[in-house]
C-alpha cells in the first residue's frame, strides 16, 4: 500500500479537506488571521508580565524587600517543573499530528491525537496545582506535646506548612480525627466555647489537644503573593499562563465531542481550519511556558542570578 | 481532465501532509533533546554569561521552531508572520526598554524604601516641614 493509499485509509473526506475556502481580501481564512492577530496581542500581554516579574527580579535581588523572607531556589522543584515542560511540548507535538490528520481528513486520528493532547494539558494542570500547592505551603519540622486520655505526655515530630499557625492547626484537627478522647476542655473555658463542636474548639483552641508545640526547622519556606515580591508575579503569570492551558483543554474537550456529532464529515474544510486554530492556541500556550520557564524557572540556577538567602 | 487534476492535487497534498508529520516527529525529537541540555546545563560549572547565553539562545531556538513549524508559519502565507512578528517586536521592546530602565544600580535602596513608607507617614513628614 502507496504512503498516499495509506493516509487515505481512514479517511472521511479529504478531498474536502483541502477545499478551496470562500474568498477573502487577503487570500486567507478570516478565522485564521484573526487567531493570529489575537496571539499577536497576546503576545504583547505575557511580555508585559514577564517583563514585571524580571523587572521586580533585578530590583529585589532577595525577591523580596527583605533578606530571607522567601528561598527560591529551595522552594523551586526543578525536576517536576522540566516533566511539566516535557509535557507540554509532547501536547504541542500531538497538537500538530490532530491537526494534519484533520488535514487529510483522517477524524479517527485526529481524534487519538486530540485526546492525548488533553490529557497530557490536564497532567500540566495538575503539576501546576501541586507546584502552587507546596510553594504556598513551604515545609517545616515541629516537635509537639500531647496529653492521652490516660494522662500520659507523648512528645513526636511534626512535619507541615512553614507557617507555625496553620501547621498546628493541621495537626490539632489530625490528631482529633484520631483520637477524639484526647481533647481537654478547660473547666475555666468560656461557656459559648464549650458549646462548640470538637473541631470548631480544636480550630479556635489548638493548645485544647496539642499541649506544646514548637518550630525546630523550616526546610522550604512559604512562598505567597502576599510575602514577597517575587510570589505575587509568579503567581500572577504562571496562574495566567495555567489559565490559559486550562481554556485549551476545554476547548480540546469541546472540539473532541463536537467531533462525534457527525457536523465534520459535512464540512471536512471548516473543521480542518476550526481545528487548526485550535492548534494555533495551543502551540502558542507551550511557546509561552518555553518562555516562562527559562526565564523564571531556570535562570534561578546560574550562579550569581539568584544570591545566597 | 480537470478531475484528474483534482486527483494529482489532493494525491500531492496527501504527501505534502505526510512530508510534514515526519518533520513534525524530527522535531519533537528536537525540543526533547534541547529541553533536555537545557536542565543538564544549569547544573555544569560554566560562567554565568555562557549559562545565560545557552539559555536564551536554546529558549529562542525552540521559540521560532515551534511557531514556524508546528504553526506552520514556514507552509502559511508570509502575512501571517508579518502579523505575528509584529506583536512579538512590541512585546521584546517592551521587555528590553523596562529591563534597560530598571536596572539595579541605578535604583536607590533609600529612594525605594520612602516609595513604601506608609501614606500618613510621608503626610506627617511634610506637615513637620
Amino acid at each position: 500500500m502507496s504512503a498516499t493509499a495509506a493516509l487515505a485509509h481512514d479517511s472521511s473526506g479529504p478531498a474536502e479537506a483541502h477545499a478551496a475556502h470562500p474568498p477573502t481580501a487577503t487570500g486567507i481564512e478570516t478565522k485564521k488571521v484573526l487567531m493570529w492577530l489575537f496571539l499577536a496581542s497576546d503576545c504583547m500581554f505575557f511580555g508585559t508580565l514577564i517583563s514585571t516579574h524580571l523587572v521586580y527580579r533585578k530590583v529585589y535581588p532577595y525577591g523580596s524587600t527583605d533578606k530571607g523572607i522567601i528561598d527560591i531556589l529551595s522552594t523551586f522543584d526543578i525536576q517536576l517543573t522540566s516533566f511539566s515542560t516535557f509535557i507540554l511540548l509532547m501536547s504541542s507535538f500531538l497538537m500538530a499530528l490532530a491537526v494534519s490528520a484533520m488535514h487529510k481528513g483522517q477524524i479517527k486520528s485526529f481524534r487519538r491525537s486530540c485526546i492525548g493532547v488533553i490529557i497530557f494539558g490536564l497532567i500540566f494542570l495538575t503539576g501546576q496545582v501541586y507546584e502552587f500547592t507546596h510553594f504556598f505551603d513551604g515545609h517545616a519540622l515541629y516537635t509537639f506535646s500531647v496529653k492521652t486520655a490516660a494522662g500520659e505526655v507523648i512528645s513526636s515530630t511534626y512535619e507541615g506548612p512553614a507557617d507555625p499557625a496553620r501547621a498546628k492547626a493541621d495537626l490539632a484537627h489530625r490528631l482529633l480525627a484520631a483520637h477524639p478522647d484526647w481533647l481537654s476542655v478547660p473547666a475555666a473555658a468560656a461557656a459559648e466555647d464549650k458549646a462548640l463542636a470538637p473541631a470548631e474548639q480544636v480550630k479556635k483552641h489548638g493548645d485544647w489537644i496539642v499541649t506544646a508545640f514548637k518550630q525546630e526547622k523550616v526546610e522550604k519556606k512559604s512562598l505567597s503573593m502576599q510575602n514577597s515580591v517575587f510570589g505575587s508575579t509568579f503567581f500572577l503569570m504562571t496562574g495566567t499562563h495555567g489559565t490559559h492551558v486550562a481554556i485549551g483543554v476545554l476547548w480540546l474537550v469541546s472540539m473532541y465531542l463536537y467531533s462525534f456529532t457527525g457536523r465534520f464529515e459535512k464540512n471536512m474544510h471548516g473543521a480542518a481550519i476550526d481545528v487548526e486554530i485550535m492548534g494555533l492556541y495551543w502551540h502558542f500556550v507551550d511557546i509561552v511556558w518555553i518562555i516562562i520557564f527559562t526565564a523564571v524557572y531556570l535562570v534561578e540556577y546560574i550562579p550569581g542570578y539568584n544570591p545566597a538567602p | 481532465m480537470s478531475a484528474d487534476a483534482h486527483a494529482l492535487s489532493h494525491a500531492e497534498l496527501l504527501e505534502q501532509e505526510n512530508q510534514r508529520y515526519h518533520a513534525f516527529i524530527n522535531l519533537a525529537l528536537f525540543l526533547s533533546v534541547f529541553t533536555g541540555v537545557e536542565i543538564v546545563v544549569i547544573f555544569l560549572p560554566f560562567p554565568s554569561w555562557a549559562l545565560m547565553g545557552t539559555l536564551v539562545t536554546l529558549s529562542i531556538v525552540k521559540f521560532f521552531c515551534v511557531i514556524f513549524w508546528f504553526m506552520h508559519l514556514i507552509y502559511d502565507a508570509p502575512l501571517l508572520t508579518i502579523l505575528f512578528i509584529a506583536g512579538l517586536l512590541l512585546a521584546a521592546g517592551t521587555m528590553i526598554a523596562l529591563l534597560g530602565l530598571m536596572q539595579h544600580d541605578d535604583v536607590d535602596p533609600a529612594i525605594l524604601h520612602e516609595s513604601m513608607a506608609p501614606p500618613s507617614r510621608v503626610m506627617h513628614d511634610t506637615a513637620v516641614v
